[in-house]
């Protein structure tokens, strides 16, 4: 008998490093990401006794809340997590305070400061701050500068700032926000946050990488002949409309998330497990990183666009007949490309990344397919021997996968493909933390190793600078190619890996 | 793990000078730097052993008072000399005490307090004050003051974070020094006492050192498994934040055995034990009485009974499960070659589940070091098996104490506060 009961014996037996006393800011306490994921994943954390009792919640932005509305506001969001916890939500919410605040005015950030230091008093939380820009994109700069100038992120051990995506919008863009950020405090402050990095299965690419003996010897071009990166989407843009349309899924999946997949993929095993030592390696192995025909760029990217499509009961529009975008919209919600990295490792190994709106799956993975056999000696069951892959299933069914040959019961000597896999619900059977859980934890522990660094978001902007400035000046050489919804994107995506007698893996 | 000296030589500065010196070295010669906003770690660290051996010569100085392997080495060969068990643990108390009536009289120099573990110092702890009482007991108070920085590993010199305080002497001489040391304690940052030594020493040392709020760090494995156990539950109740490096060497344990229930499919299996079987090495039971606890907690088992076995050193207990089955409990003593640093440590671990229209289930967890040959015996060919090794990590006391300096709970674990008072109850007294 299966049962979904929690493991008894597993309960409490993490015991993780307790946070420092803290009071994290959140700018942009009104918003969205506020209520839905960062208050929710400090009240977890606070369940898991991770939280101090020194420790404080300041809401911040413009609306004039009180600490009561704050709570209250926060309580009505939280409210099916309160329902089974409510005395941890108690005292949890004695923690939550508010103060309007106006990032572009001076008086507002005096005034902050003062608040601060209140909160320092009553909640013991020794100056240690940790500042969270959940703002909109083009006040990231403002923000710091404004933090600085109030002498907020003077101590540079006590107080950090985290910065949510987009970091900049382009290589130029980037590069000018990270002279602004490092004019106002260390790198060490900084935590540039990718919320797919807080995913356990995109860490578990490291420990299968580096904790085990048996793939890293055939981690390389003698023995890979293709990468996939695929990051499909079921949904559309939903309310998401106005930020889309001045993204597309270039900016908004391919330059962060699917660069970030790539990055912990293929780059070198660090000498130890620190921030500084990953986080080179991941830069170096962006930095080796080009599009396949940098020449010409539009050879090696196919953009798409979803269009209305779905089932008679349940249609679906298409992206133009989404509220908010506009009916000519040439915004991609579709792009799929090839690249390689130009190191003794990956030499000639193509890396193709898709990723894609209103598609049939909604999933995550990374599929590495190995070269075939030398020497063919059996028949094979489908014509011809599949080559070995090992998907590594980022969501949903987190966990991985072996494809191999072996023989087929019955006389003679036919192969047939066969899986070995390994999967986190069968093993493990517990849910794991939402990734903003461990990246909150992290940064307020000053623990930088699932953030980026401003080398790498510069990096990840500069492999995809070609394609950028191709949409940006020519944008018929790289046309937006409609496609059905619910379906896997465009024909001319598969003819990117078609050209080169390959295919998508079909999840 | 490689160690580190303080990083001026300590001063010797007389007692009543110790604090209104260290007020002038943070505020006149350490200029621009306030020390770091982490933790106070108070130790007491006799080091018993380590003095005895150098004493009669098994080992060489100086005394360092950190665990080291020639001494374990040392304190393994000289067992039989002892007259005790082979399986006697080297850090039992009593191989201290036996080891103290041979003959010697070699001097060395005495530098515990001085040397730093890197485990310990990359928390910057802002000041660490080791109390290390001497074999001679008329030896009168000495203290030692120095300013220190844990070294950065890739080059650059840091900025003095804290600071090492030694005082050193006598019992008695110890015991006069105790007011020296309260304004030492900064009360705006927590304080870790960690209790190095056995828990049968004179109680009052204890007490005055580890008064609430103090986060007090223990080792149930050396002394009178009743005292450690009383101790720990006191501590407990009265709301101390407690713990104990004993529980915290379990964790292999507890998460092996956490691991077999893993799968979703075995979890139900846990709803039926009907036996637990413990083999511990040596004659100290607590480690394997808080491991018992602990599943009984966590299983919602309830002690029926517990009395000791027939054989010398074993318990038996029944337990009652919340359906109302019984499940026996038997732990036993077992004689080992090479016994673990600590007393007490668990051997092998049996677990049998009944469910109903399955078969049953044995999970047999067995130490890396050590077999499992009593518990693979009897009666169990219809059963499924899961047999697991148990690492076990080759961490010293300092690297523990590291993990709890880092881990920062201001509270006792609550796995532990649940499990002492079960584990002191099944204990026969």
């Amino acid at each position: 008998m299966t049962t979904l009961l929690t493991n008894p014996l597993r309960v409490g037996l993490r015991q993780e490093r307790v946070i420092t006393p803290q009071c994290i800011v959140i700018f942009g306490a009104s918003g969205d990401l506020t209520h839905r994921k960062l208050v929710p994943a400090l009240f977890e954390l606070f369940r898991q006794r991770r939280l101090p009792s020194e420790f404080a919640v300041l809401g911040c932005a413009r609306r004039p809340w009180s600490d009561e509305e704050f709570r209250s506001k926060m309580g009505e969001a939280l409210a099916n997590e309160i329902a089974d916890h409510p005395s941890a939500w108690e005292q949890f919410s004695q923690g939550l305070f508010y103060e309007p605040v106006d990032l572009q005015q001076a008086d507002h950030l005096v005034r902050l400061g003062q608040r601060l230091e209140g909160i320092d008093r009553l909640r013991a939380t020794r100056g240690n701050r940790t500042f969270y820009l959940s703002v909109s994109p083009e006040f990231y700069g403002s923000g710091c500068r404004a933090l600085a100038a109030a002498g907020l992120l003077a101590d540079a051990e006590r107080s950090r700032v985290v910065i949510e995506k987009p970091f900049g919008r382009d290589y130029g863009s980037a590069q000018q926000l990270n002279k602004v950020v490092q004019a106002c405090a260390k790198e060490s402050q900084v935590f540039r946050i990718d919320h797919y990095l807080g995913k356990e299965t995109v860490q578990n690419i490291l420990v299968m990488r580096f904790a085990n003996t048996i793939f890293e010897p055939i981690w390389n071009r003698n023995y890979i002949a293709n990468v996939q990166i695929t990051a499909a989407e079921t949904v559309g843009v939903e309310d998401r409309a106005g930020y889309y349309e001045s993204s597309g899924a270039l900016r908004d999946m391919v330059q962060n998330h699917l660069t970030q997949i790539l990055a912990l993929t293929a780059m070198e095993p660090p000498g130890r497990f620190d921030a500084e030592a990953i986080r080179n390696e991941k830069a170096k192995v962006l930095q080796a990183a080009r599009l396949a025909n940098e020449d010409e760029p539009w050879k090696c990217c196919v953009r798409g666009q979803y269009s209305s499509g779905g089932s008679r009961a349940r249609p679906l529009s298409g992206y133009r007949q989404e509220p908010g975008v506009n009916a000519n919209s040439t915004t991609e919600t579709y792009v799929a490309m090839k690249l390689f990295i130009n190191n003794w490792r990956w030499q000639g190994v193509p890396f193709y990344l898709r990723t894609g709106k209103r598609l049939p799956k909604r999933l995550s993975e990374v599929v590495l397919t190995f070269r075939q056999a030398p020497v063919h000696l059996f028949d094979a069951a489908g014509g011809a021997p599949t080559p070995n892959q090992l998907i590594l299933r980022i969501q949903p069914d987190e966990g991985a996968e072996i494809k191999f040959e072996v023989k087929a019961p019955g006389s003679g000597m036919r192969s047939r493909p066969v899986d070995m896999g390994f999967s986190y619900d069968d093993s493990f059977g517990e849910p794991s933390d939402e990734g903003y859980v461990r990246l909150l934890a992290d940064a307020m522990l000053g623990d930088p190793t699932l953030y980026t660094r401003s080398d790498e978001v510069e990096a990840a902007w500069r492999l995809y600078t070609p394609l950028l400035e191709l949409i940006e000046e020519s944008p018929w050489q790289l046309p937006v190619h409609p496609y059905e919804a619910r379906t896997w994107g465009p024909a001319a995506a598969d003819s990117l890996l078609g050209d080169d007698g390959l295919g998508w893996r079909r999840p | 793990m490689s160690t580190q000296l303080t990083l001026q030589a300590p001063l010797d500065v007389p007692p009543a000078e110790v604090y209104p010196y260290l007020d002038r070295l943070w505020n006149h010669g350490l200029e621009g730097t306030t020390g770091a906003a982490t933790f106070t770690l108070l130790i007491w660290e006799p080091s018993w052993l380590e003095q005895q051996m150098v004493r009669i010569g098994r080992i060489e100085g100086p005394i360092r008072g950190l665990e080291r392997d020639d001494l374990i080495e040392a304190a393994r060969l000289i067992t039989a000399d002892c007259d005790l068990p082979f399986s006697t643990a080297p850090m039992d108390p009593r191989l201290a005490w036996k080891v103290g009536q041979l003959e010697g009289q070699l001097e060395a120099q005495d530098l515990r307090g001085q040397f730093i573990p890197n485990a310990i110092s990359v928390h910057t702890p802002r000041r660490l004050i080791t109390l290390v009482p001497t074999l001679d007991a008329s030896q009168s108070l000495e203290t030692m003051v120095a300013a220190y920085c844990p070294l950065p590993d890739e080059g650059g010199a840091g900025a003095a974070c804290g600071d090492a305080i030694v005082l050193r002497g006598g019992m008695e001489a110890l015991r006069q020094g105790l007011p020296l040391i309260q304004p030492l304690i900064d009360e705006a940052l927590p304080c870790w006492v960690w209790w190095n030594s056995s828990l049968d020493e004179p109680p009052e040392m204890l007490e005055a050192l580890a008064p609430l709020p103090r986060r007090l760090v223990i080792d149930t494995s050396l002394g009178q498994p009743a005292r450690c156990l009383d101790v720990l539950v006191e501590r407990i109740e009265a709301g101390q934040a407690v713990n104990d490096l004993n529980w915290l060497r379990l964790r292999s344990w507890r998460e092996s055995l956490a691991m077999v229930f893993d799968p979703p499919s075995r979890r139900d299996a846990l709803a039926h034990v009907v036996q637990l079987d413990i083999d511990v090495e040596g004659d100290h039971p607590v480690k394997g009485l808080l491991l018992t606890a602990w599943m009984a907690d966590r299983l919602g088992w309830h002690l029926i009974d517990s009395s000791p076995a027939e054989e010398p050193g074993g318990i038996n207990a029944e337990f009652q499960r919340t359906d109302g089955t019984t499940v026996r409990f038997r732990q036993m003593p077992v004689p080992v070659g090479l016994p673990k640093a600590h007393p007490g440590a668990i051997v092998g671990l049996r677990l049998i589940c009944e469910p109903a229209d399955r078969p049953a289930l044995c999970v047999i967890l067995c130490s890396e070091s050590g077999g499992c040959m009593r518990l693979e015996s009897g009666g169990m060919a219809a059963m499924e098996l899961v047999e697991e090794v148990v690492p076990l990590p080759e961490e010293n006391e300092e690297m523990e104490m590291a993990r709890l300096l880092g881990g920062g709970h201001d509270t006792t674990n609550p796995l532990l506060a649940s499990a002492a008072p079960l584990a002191a109850t099944i204990l026969p007294r």
